[in-house]
């Protein structure tokens, strides 16, 4: 495959490149401000179930955010979901094991990370539709194993019950969730802002060229799987100590690696502020959906997905004019 | 022994819908160069629309199979139109996630509007088996594999022996070429991706007799086709036979020889594409 498929059919463009502006992260704290602000909003009597959306939105944010890091260094994976319940399950085990909950949360997406390097180097010289299907069976491996270990071990296909984060406290969760959320930007923001930028994206637009250039392919492409499946198993620890139950089949579903990239593409690719935006727009319109399309809201997904691919190729952030490229975080 | 032998020609009769189902992958990514991730949700229609066809129109599954056939191929050239077509030039990525997309969307729209449950065909020939010495051959399976060969045949021909199968070939190899020398590489495009289409919903046709019709039915087999074709080698339609006989070969043996197979043969398989994709990374396939 010639370097000019992975990123682009047509020639890179040379656009000015625009320096960063400390003003363009302005949408971002805006967004994560309204988002801390947002429990002490008069909710009513529904409040509960509207802070569990809005916890839920933030989870997808770290999702959708973790993800486009690994895919700026070109790796389109599907093995999201992967991560995601290996983190709920290496917290539910760690917490049986008798850790507590502070020290339980970081190992289990160390974990998540260590193991992802295993899996980054395997698929190291896959590209295109061979890494993402070594991806996705990757994650049913992954699910297989843990749904056939002994019930004992890690509850079968049963699933495992999880005690709740923070004794249950939805407020305190929710704040929890931010916090990951904003941690989660910081990283982003720090992948964005330093020598990973350029040696990410050199590697997405042409591996033999970046190796040319001097950028050791190994270590950024591991990197970039080690960063994006820690978050992402953070996520997944917040998944199990909300909803105090997992099982294989729902943790490890295809719909948990879809949904991230679907996030991603319509928010806006490479960018931080995109799929954080893509996560608040297609969570909400999820749940407005919910009631009129019963079982099915990933048909919304599969939709949202096709036509950001046909007529949105930069997501939204590809709708604010007159920005060029470089600009943008 | 006996086991042994009965498990070869399980594992072979099977070997035939995989192969179909891959061969018509392979077409997609061949000649259109287009890794079609809905694949499988072609084979669901083709399953269904037999379901519907036997459950309320009374129409037996192989009488109403040309019929879906030709209904299929027509489904798969719209889609070619309305979306595919508008991706050829696109990166990779951007191809990948279109045809994910509508697996996405076909999946849960029939989720949507016919539940999660399987529905079952039944044909008066279900149960139906042969006896050869001592082995015992299903009657449909059978059927299904002489369907499959007399397709795959069928396929070669058209391929090896006709104007429009020269001329996919051409495309396949050189897209600009083909233009060149005045062939119309749209319509080529058309047309195998609507017969790629076809021929997973052929596949689907006997699916719903030997298993079931079901939303997520198709997710299954594609992964399958995708290994196929991978073992195969990209655009190997010769190799996607052999490719097939060895999954559906080995596929027999670990259920029949490892304990608890059920269970783990999907990790079996799993661990199949994940090594066969690695390896041939190494080899330096590509």
């Amino acid at each position: 495959m010639s370097a000019r498929n992975v990123e682009g059919g047509t020639p890179v463009r040379t656009a000015p490149r625009r320096e960063i502006t400390p003003g363009a992260a302005l949408p971002l704290l805006g967004f994560l401000l309204l988002a801390a602000l947002f429990p002490f909003l008069p909710l009513g009597s529904r409040a509960e179930f509207l802070l569990q959306i809005a916890f839920f939105t933030l989870v997808a944010g770290i999702m959708a955010l973790s993800w486009d890091i690994l895919a700026r260094s070109g790796q389109v994976s599907l093995a999201h979901a992967a991560f995601y319940g290996l983190g709920a399950y290496g917290y539910a085990l760690l917490l049986k094991a008798g850790l507590p909950w502070l020290l339980a949360m970081p190992v289990a997406a160390l974990l998540a990370g260590g193991v992802s390097l295993i899996l980054g180097a395997v698929t190291m010289r896959l590209s295109g539709m061979y890494f993402a299907i070594a991806t996705l069976a990757f994650t049913e491996v992954v699910r297989t194993i843990i749904q056939n270990l002994p019930e004992s071990v890690a509850g079968g296909a049963t699933g495992l019950l999880v005690p709740a984060l923070l004794g249950g406290n939805s407020r305190a969760q929710y704040f929890l969730a931010w916090g990951l959320l904003a941690f989660t930007v910081l990283v982003s923001l720090a992948v964005r802002l330093t020598r990973l930028h350029f040696a990410f994206a050199a590697i997405r637009q042409g591996e033999e060229t970046a190796r040319v250039l001097g950028v050791s392919i190994v270590r950024f492409k591991l990197l970039a799987f080690f960063i994006s499946s820690s978050l992402a198993a953070l996520a997944g620890v917040l998944y199990a100590g909300k909803t105090f139950f997992i099982n294989p089949l729902e943790t490890f579903s295809l719909a948990n690696s879809i949904a991230p990239l679907t996030t991603s593409i319509f928010g806006g690719l490479y960018t931080t502020l995109g799929p954080v935006l893509g996560a608040g727009v297609l969570r909400v319109a999820e749940e407005l959906l919910h009631n009129s399309v019963k079982n099915g809201y990933l048909v919304v997904y599969g939709l949202v997905l096709m036509l950001s691919i046909l007529w949105l190729p930069r997501g939204l952030m590809g709708l604010r004019r007159g920005r060029k490229h470089g600009g943008d975080l | 022994m006996d086991l042994f032998v009965q498990t070869l020609v399980n594992g072979l009769l099977q070997s035939g819908l995989y192969a179909l189902v891959a061969s018509g992958l392979a077409l997609a990514v061949g000649v259109v160069g287009i890794v079609n991730f809905a694949h499988g949700e072609y084979l669901m229609i083709g399953a269904f629309l037999a379901w519907a066809g036997s459950a309320f129109l009374g129409v037996d599954p192989l009488l109403s199979l040309p019929v879906i056939a030709v209904a299929v191929f027509a489904i798969g050239a719209l889609t070619y139109r309305v979306s595919i077509r508008h991706v050829l030039l696109a990166p990779e990525l951007n191809q990948m996630l279109l045809t994910f997309g509508l697996g996405i969307l076909l999946q849960n729209l029939a989720l949507m509007l016919l539940g999660g449950n399987t529905r079952t065909v039944t044909t008066p020939y279900q149960a139906s088996s042969m006896q050869l010495g001592d082995l015992s051959v299903g009657g449909p399976k059978a059927l299904a594999f002489g369907l499959a060969a007399l397709l795959l045949g069928a396929l070669y021909v058209v391929l090896y022996r006709t104007t429009l199968g020269r001329q996919m070939r051409a495309v396949a190899q050189n897209r600009r070429g083909a233009q060149l020398i005045g062939i119309n590489v749209d319509r080529v495009y058309l047309i195998a991706f609507g017969v790629s289409c076809a021929l997973a919903a052929v596949a689907g046709v006997l699916v719903s007799v030997l298993l079931f019709a079901s939303p997520t039915v198709g997710l299954v087999f594609a992964l399958k086709a995708f290994a196929i074709i991978v073992m195969a080698g990209l655009g190997n339609l010769t190799g996607v036979l052999w490719a097939s006989v060895l999954l559906g070969v080995s596929e027999a043996l670990v259920q029949t020889y490892v304990p608890g197979g059920g269970g783990w043969s999907d990790a079996v398989f799993f661990l199949m594409i994940f090594g066969t994709l690695v390896l041939r990374s190494y080899r330096g396939a590509r």
